[in-house]
């Protein structure tokens, strides 16, 4: 009996170990293109990494006055400013990082990928407005797909709605939530706090949990924490789940002087998109009451404990992905 | 053989090779569909004064006409917009609507009361042309359905511009701006007749 | 003549079919197949129109029987996109119109469905929607991912639909035949004007 459980087990973790590691080798259809400048605006290209579809197969985008004929790229007097696109991302190729190595002044590298398909390159000078628009539409972009495509984020922003319900109370709770993110994410990229993100994640997984637990109490007539003082929850995972925003802006390798702006303009595509969620969900629950569609009494438990193992199955996988990479 | 084959050929050809990367293409057939559907029946001005006229008179014959002509009128034009779709031929398609723009003008001019039976049929007959018209013209759009959908809607809400419009006969002096427009709308249905009879080049 | 129109209506497909892939293609790499299925829907008119058909009739009706729909419809998606993958899809031209004429003409009839039809009809809409929205799916496409995106959006557009037609209506004070209902049942006739349409456009090609 016993032995059979521990195969279960065994085998149980071994598909954890083994199913993350399956899906990051998918992660290898990337490539690394260096632009190095020879005479002023003149300039060598190099793949240093090819991508899996091969480098003559990729339609790279430079700006309009610059003459590309791979290895050499020549920009004139204006430089190499403006934006850089990749015509033919896809699943089999979804990063390209550039380097730009300049004569004078360190160099940058740039990361186009899927969710961010354009760069803007804006040179050694001040950033003009093109550039600033450029940055910002970009930016807002890519936080907007970020909460979007965090389940996580969403999942513990629905809990939050369930236990509080709609009017100030929420709005006060998603306020608090925010400034907790916003102040986490900013400290995080400027390298003032640091945290390992695979044991971050697995915290950011129990905070879900601890949602489900609390609305599963709430129904039972106890008064939780969250029920007390949401804000102060809010504003306490905020801070833990914008340590993990911080995560997806570091991969990018972003110039230090345009960060505080690209910061900026993440949060805000990242708090659009979790306003519309917000107004989502909160727009269902009305539909729900127009129509009188309740959950059954037995049921009424259901999404609790939904979102809690959820939470779980995703706290054990991310558990063991901190134990895979000790 | 159909010369249209040789000359969409190009069309066809930028179109496979375009719609690779191009995001914005399908949205242009979509919307395409949808506006060259709602512009249709406004780029007409037969058609239009006629929409209009036909909702201002169900206003001035009163409870059944204004209820009974939104919600039948849409499906007696696309019969005829079945017709048209098919290719069979109706007689004299542009005199019949520059007709049927006078008579309703007229009708609303005079403040004729017809029984509702004989109205719903005038009304009826002038639906098929209109149908008729646009339904000719579905089968090449760039999405058929979105341009169904554009001049269904273009068409309710011409209706709706004249029901609007009718409702001014609650007074005494918009009864009289009603009678004005009917007139106008009879005398422009008289230019196109006189158009579409070869009077006028 | 009918040729002439063929060249045009084969022209407008391969267009149309092109374009559809491409845009699936644009928001698979941007979100993911989740996304790609919930947004897939909202880029064809078809399913626009027949979704809202579906969500205004069964509003219509009141929110005893419509809020089975809650259920069924995404229920029926699944089961359609499940059933398109495995046996594949003829054209649903025709189906879609039919479907379409005739949720007009209950809506413009303001018949009293009862919900043992009501349940059928939209599980048979989903089931052909379902089907029909994952034909053009790569061979990369995750399905699951897009059926439960698929499965989603039908969820929220049908509730909302069926919400807002029963605020819409029946903010009425007296149940009688107010402009409101008539503005339903009105929408209803254009809905079926549609459909007749695309019946006629089907036949005649």
């Amino acid at each position: 009996m016993t032995a059979i459980r521990y195969l279960r087990l065994a085998l149980l973790l071994f598909a954890m170990i083994v199913l993350p590691s399956a899906l990051s080798a998918h992660e290898a259809a990337m490539g690394v293109l260096e632009f190095r400048e020879v005479r002023p605006g003149a300039f060598i290209g190099r793949w240093t990494m090819e991508p899996s579809i091969g480098a003559a197969r990729v339609d790279l985008r430079v700006p309009s006055h610059c003459l590309l004929r791979l290895p050499e790229m020549n920009c004139g007097q204006k430089g190499l400013v403006g934006s850089i696109t990749i015509g033919n991302l896809g699943s089999n190729m979804s990063v390209v990082l550039i380097k730009v190595i300049p004569i004078t002044g360190e160099p940058r590298s740039y990361t186009i990928s899927t969710a961010n398909p354009v760069v803007s390159i804006l040179g050694t000078g001040a950033p003009t407005l093109e550039a600033w628009i450029e940055l910002a539409k970009v930016y807002v972009n890519y936080g907007i797909d970020h909460i979007l495509l965090g389940a996580d984020h969403l999942l513990f922003v629905l809990g939050l709605i369930w236990i509080v319900g709609g009017g100030w109370r929420l709005v006060k709770t998603i306020t608090a939530f925010t400034i907790g993110h916003s102040a986490s994410l900013a400290a995080a990229a400027f390298g003032l706090i640091g945290v390992p993100e695979r044991p971050l994640n697995a915290c950011i997984a129990l905070s879900i949990a601890f949602v489900g637990v609390e609305i599963v109490k709430q129904q039972r007539g106890e008064t939780g924490l969250t029920a007390r003082h949401p804000w102060a929850v809010a504003f306490t995972f905020g801070l833990v789940h914008g340590i993990g925003f911080a995560g997806a802006l570091a991969g990018l390798g972003l110039e230090r002087r345009l960060l505080p702006a690209a910061l900026l303009f993440f949060n805000v595509g990242v708090e659009i998109g979790q306003l519309a969620f917000v107004l989502l969900v909160l727009a269902l629950i009305w539909a729900h009451r127009r129509l009188d569609a309740a959950l059954p009494r037995w049921g009424e438990a259901l999404p609790a404990y939904v979102i809690g193992s959820v939470s779980m199955f995703w706290f054990f996988g991310r558990i063991a992905r901190v134990f895979a990479a000790i | 053989m159909c010369p249209r084959i040789v000359r969409s050929l190009p069309a066809a050809i930028v179109a496979f090779v375009l719609a690779q990367p191009a995001f914005a293409h399908e949205q242009a057939g979509v919307a395409g569909g949808l506006v060259s559907g709602l512009l249709h029946p406004a780029t007409g001005i037969d058609h239009l004064i006629a929409m209009v006229a036909v909702g201002i008179w169900g206003a001035q014959l009163g409870a059944p006409a204004i209820w009974v002509l939104p919600i039948t009128f849409p499906l007696v034009m696309a019969v005829g917009g079945v017709l048209g779709i098919m290719r069979v031929p109706l007689p004299m398609p542009e005199v019949a609507i520059a007709l049927s723009a006078l008579i309703l003008g007229v009708a609303v001019a005079s403040r004729l009361r017809l029984p509702f039976a004989a109205a719903a049929a005038i009304v009826a007959v002038f639906a098929i042309f209109h149908g008729h018209a646009h339904g000719a013209e579905l089968p090449g759009s760039a999405n058929p359905l979105a341009y169904g959908v554009g001049f269904v809607t273009a068409t309710g809400l011409l209706h709706l511009c004249g029901i609007a419009i009718g409702t001014l006969t609650r007074w005494p002096a918009g009864e009289r701006i009603i009678q004005g427009l009917g007139a106008g709308i009879a005398g422009l249905g008289c230019y196109f007749l006189a158009q579409g009879l070869g009077a006028i080049a | 003549m009918t040729s002439n129109f063929r060249c045009g209506l084969i022209s407008a497909a391969m267009l149309l079919i092109h374009a559809n892939a491409a845009e699936a293609h644009i928001v698979a790499a941007r979100l993911g197949d989740f996304y790609t299925g919930a947004l897939h829907p909202l880029t064809d008119v078809q399913d626009i129109v027949l979704w809202i058909a579906m969500g205004v009739l069964a509003g219509s009706l009141g929110s005893t029987k419509g809020r089975w729909l809650i259920l069924v419809f995404p229920l029926g998606l699944l089961a359609g996109s499940a059933l398109g993958h495995r046996f594949g899809v003829a054209s649903t031209g025709l189906a879609d119109a039919a479907m379409m004429l005739a949720l007009g003409l209950m809506l413009a009839a303001a018949a009293r469905i009862p919900t043992s039809l009501l349940c059928p009809l939209a599980f048979g809409l989903a089931v052909i929607r379902g089907a029909a929205n994952g034909v053009d799916l790569g061979p990369e496409t995750d399905r699951l991912l897009f059926a439960t995106g698929l499965v989603c959006m039908g969820y929220v557009v049908m509730t909302l639909t069926m919400a807002l037609t029963l605020a819409f209506r029946s903010t009425a004070p007296d149940g009688s035949a107010s402009w409101r209902t008539i503005a339903i049942r009105a929408l209803g006739g254009w809905i079926a004007a549609i459909g007749l349409m695309m019946a006629g456009l089907v036949l005649a090609s």
